[in-house]
């Protein structure tokens, strides 16, 4: 997979430009609570009930203010992610206990073949530090865009 | 949507997330994203809570379908069970209708979600 593979996974309905959530339970709510409104998740308490365990498996907080919580279900038709920003950062116990600022929800049904492939590739874009470091001052979606294109 | 059948699907993608735990690739992937996989015993706590809250002959056919075909649970899509792929009978097409119930597949017997 290339860099510019990772946008066909990305849009603009599926991005929040400032999360209203202060915790990082109400963080993965609010996002699953997106992905059902966009019609990507079949039932929001499903969703967030497996983002939930796979964070007790250990933080999906990558470090860098980067986060990728990510979980497989049949609830969810597509390889979907959702792309979400809380501009003041929040606790999410990241391995480097700085806090999270950048969001990567990614969820799967269980077949699909994708899914660690494009996992893969976004942590190798993310953990990118020239990447990393023009994405964690990103406001909208077009910047993002752009960025992860390589057009800036 | 049917309650059991909520948990029925809470519980296979449960049971998903514990085999992929375990699976040598997911390992990989973790790794090279920087993240320490713990070990599974919190997943098995939380699914020991699920299984008590499922009626133990719904939880038995559950046990019988995955030891039998991997997957308990077969989502319908364009009225088919995309597992064994049989039709379903049209009355159940709207997702609402069919999810409202515990259902069977009619010919592979695994419980039905539409999505």
């Amino acid at each position: 997979m290339k860099q510019s593979d990772l946008l066909n996974y990305f849009h603009k309905d599926l991005f929040i430009p400032e999360l209203k959530a202060l915790s990082k339970d109400g963080v993965l709510k609010e996002m699953a609570v997106w992905l059902e409104s966009k019609k990507k998740v079949y039932e929001t308490s499903i969703i967030y009930d497996l983002l939930k365990n796979r964070e007790k498996l250990g933080s999906t907080g990558i470090g860098g203010g980067i986060a990728i919580p990510h979980c497989r279900s049949i609830a969810v038709e597509n390889l979907t992610v959702l792309f979400a920003i809380k501009s003041k950062g929040i606790d999410f116990k990241s391995t480097d206990k700085k806090s999270v600022k950048l969001f990567f929800m990614v969820a799967a049904p269980p077949q699909d073949v994708n899914y660690l492939v494009f996992l893969g590739k976004l942590v190798e874009v993310l953990t990118d530090k020239k990447i990393k470091k023009m994405l964690l001052k990103v406001k909208s979606f077009e910047e993002f865009k752009n960025i992860v294109s390589g057009v800036k | 949507m049917n309650e059991i059948l909520q948990k029925l699907v809470m519980l296979q993608d449960l049971d998903c997330m514990i085999v992929e735990v375990k699976s040598k690739d997911a390992k990989k992937v973790q790794k090279k994203m920087g993240l320490e996989i713990k070990g599974d015993e919190k997943l098995q706590d939380a699914r020991k809570v699920l299984e008590r809250s499922i009626p133990p002959s719904i939880l038995s056919r559950y046990h019988k379908l995955m030891e039998r075909y991997g997957k308990a649970v077969a989502p319908v899509v364009n009225n088919s069970c995309m597992c064994c792929f049989v039709t379903v009978p049209k009355r159940l097409t709207i997702r609402e209708v069919g999810n409202k119930e515990l259902r069977n597949c009619e010919r592979c017997g695994r419980f039905l979600y539409w999505v």
